[in-house]
């Protein structure tokens, strides 16, 4: 019977196991660093949009309040999106024959919401609230980025939850005075909050980190 | 090789290498088959749909999922156990019934383990009850169940494959030599991991099946107790109790090595193996059988009387699992397997081919029922009358029990066809001994 395997067999066979158990361990490497890459939580990337709004022009250039279209966002676990209405108190006046804002006339003539694709959408079982967040001292900026400077919206934060409990593990650094809230460029290191709001946070971190806190 | 050892091992080794495969065999895979698909059927509603689809819910979180589970397991420990000890004790009978208890050890722990992992409701996330560095940023809850199912079947499917695959080591080797193709050759060739039967290979060969034996004795007794923990550890008036893992060993030694003993006569009559296993294995098999449901028959006996012990709360529970909505499951389980397994007082009946596979199926439906029982049936009485109420299995739940029932001997009638069943180097050295004496 001729022979099956050559000599060199055996050396081969040692190299293959031990290039499987490096491919693991590489495998094992390319899922931790794939998992934290900002491509894969879609952080940077632009939603296609039925109307090109531009947070730029309209919250950098103009300084309207993020709470003139986003009403909700200090009562309510939404931060609300505008109604057409709200667009039209000022494209009544301008912009009035652009094109690009049909969807927006067509939605205040016949009383249905412009279908704005979400950038920031959470998992269905984890549980939310604006307001909470707003009314402790956490500003837009910490999770939005400086919105006031993208010109097409998109995420500057991951979103995942270790970035919600790196926060909420220790929320004190992050955190601003209420007037700071909804400024933008402002840099929190938590000196500016009064002595006793920091204590109480130091504390509140047992609280903030338990499962039903976020996982209703 | 000698032709002497040919002439001992060709009838075994020629079954995997035949290239006609009998009709019962087929038909036999067919249905087993047809059963495999209703289990990917089961198992993809169960994740498109979710765990609503089954009939579990508040209190009874754990329904046929878990009672198939621990009987799988049960399985799996009893078959792996026997196996372990035989090829430590180096007893005669490993020759004939080692491999199938490490096949039967193998394909039950892979039944067991498809359980805990739809039972989680988004399957597809499993791998979250192992610590690895994620991105949430949380470890597993060490105190949860779920990590523990993951540790325990997880180290049982490890030791389990290694112990079933360090025994096929040389036989593999003898199937490459048989082989007439060069692709089976080639194969088998890569399998047997260059075995070329020297001195030191089958030095190296006993340290190794050994040690793997060594660990499965601790693992079984582990792995056991963690299902037991499962029950032990909750407030359920039933199941809170330190004798738990006791019952579950003990039974579930006895599920095992029915399941062996059905098996071996089940593969003894369709290989026309009688030579290899031959009427002192089964006889002796058909003991331990009668004896392990004995032992199976006390630990009962010390439920009742650790029930009449226990506090007032304790034992309305386990009372009511003997007399109450459930106790149909109880008193099967008592019937099946303590009452039937006791034929095997008479040497007519460990012999007899049809006993054999009638007390094997027995004792297996009987422990079934008394997982049925205890996690159905214990959830009866509870501190709170608000949740007591029943449960019934849906149709889904009993096709993914079937359909695992399926996956096991499809698994088994292949490894029938496909590996040498009976342990080829093992007989040949009985048979060696045997003439050299």
């Amino acid at each position: 019977m001729a022979q099956l395997f050559t000599p060199a067999a055996t050396t081969l066979f040692r190299v293959v196991i031990v290039l499987m158990g490096l491919g693991i361990v590489a495998i094992g490497v390319t899922a931790y660093i794939w998992a934290r890459s900002d491509s894969t939580w879609n952080v940077g990337k632009p939603a296609p949009q039925p109307v090109p709004f531009r947070h730029d022009l309209h919250s950098g250039s103009l300084r309207i309040d993020c709470r003139y279209c986003h009403s909700t966002v200090e009562r309510a676990a939404d931060a609300g999106m505008p109604s057409a209405q709200t667009c039209m108190s000022c494209h009544s006046q301008v912009w009035v024959g652009a094109s690009v804002l049909d969807p927006v006339r067509t939605s205040f003539t016949l009383g249905q919401p412009i279908e704005w694709a979400s950038v920031h959408r959470l998992p269905d079982y984890t549980y939310f609230h604006h307001a909470a967040h707003v009314t402790k001292g956490v500003a837009c900026e910490t999770c939005h980025g400086r919105i006031d400077q993208m010109p097409k919206t998109v995420k500057t934060q991951t979103l995942s939850m270790g970035w919600c409990l790196d926060c909420h593990r220790d929320p004190v650094p992050s955190l601003r005075p209420r007037e700071a809230v909804f400024a933008m460029g402002y840099e929190a290191h938590g000196d500016d909050l009064p002595n006793d709001v920091r204590a109480f946070y130091r504390e509140a971190s047992r609280r903030l980190t338990s499962c039903n806190t976020c996982h209703r | 090789m000698n032709s002497d050892a040919q002439a001992v091992t060709s009838p075994v080794a020629e079954v995997p290498l035949s290239r006609r495969f009998g009709v019962v065999w087929w038909a036999a895979l067919a249905v087993s088959g047809a059963l495999v698909l209703l289990l990917g059927y089961t198992l993809l509603s169960v994740s498109i749909l979710g765990v609503g689809v089954w009939g579990v819910n508040i209190p009874f979180v754990w329904g046929f999922d878990l009672i198939n589970y621990a009987w799988w397991i049960g399985i799996a420990n009893g078959a792996s156990l026997f196996a372990a000890i035989l090829v430590l004790r180096r007893h005669d009978l490993r020759t004939a019934v080692n491999r199938f208890s490490e096949g039967v050890a193998l394909f039950a722990v892979i039944c067991a383990g498809i359980f805990p992992i739809f039972h989680l409701g988004r399957p597809w996330l499993f791998y979250w009850t192992f610590p690895y560095p994620a991105t949430f940023q949380v470890w597993p809850q060490f105190r949860s169940t779920l990590t523990w199912d993951f540790w325990a079947i997880s180290t049982h499917v490890i030791v389990t494959s290694l112990l079933w695959y360090v025994g096929l080591i040389p036989d593999l080797a003898t199937l490459r030599d048989r082989a007439r193709r060069r692709t089976s050759q080639q194969i088998y060739g890569i399998l047997a991991l260059g075995w070329r039967g020297s001195v030191r290979h089958w030095a190296y060969h006993q340290r190794a099946y050994r040690l793997v034996a060594i660990l499965v004795l601790p693992l079984i007794l582990i792995m056991q107790s963690t299902v037991a923990f499962e029950f032990a550890v909750t407030l359920v008036p039933d199941w809170h109790e330190t004798r738990q893992p006791l019952h579950f060993v003990a039974t579930g030694l006895a599920q095992g090595l029915s399941i062996v003993l059905l098996v071996a006569v089940l593969l003894r009559w369709g290989l026309r193996l009688r030579r290899y296993i031959d009427e002192g294995d089964i006889d002796l098999l058909g003991r331990l059988v009668l004896a392990s449901s004995l032992v199976s028959g006390y630990l009962y006996l010390d439920e009742f009387v650790s029930a009449l012990l226990a506090d007032r709360m304790a034992q309305e529970a386990t009372l009511s699992r003997m007399s109450g909505d459930y106790a149909g499951l109880y008193w099967t389980a008592i019937v099946y397997s303590i009452v039937i397994p006791q034929l095997f007082w008479f040497r007519a009946a460990r012999q007899s081919t049809i006993a054999g596979v009638f007390v094997g199926l027995s004792i297996g439906v009987g422990i079934w029922f008394d997982r049925f029982s205890i996690i159905v049936g214990g959830l009866q009485i509870d501190y709170l009358p608000s949740i007591w109420r029943t449960y019934s299995p849906t149709l889904l739940e009993t096709g993914l029990f079937l359909g695992t029932i399926g996956l096991f001997s499809t698994l088994l009638l292949l490894f029938a066809r496909f590996l040498p069943v009976v342990s080829m180097f093992e007989t040949r050295h009985d048979e060696h001994r045997e003439k050299s004496s």
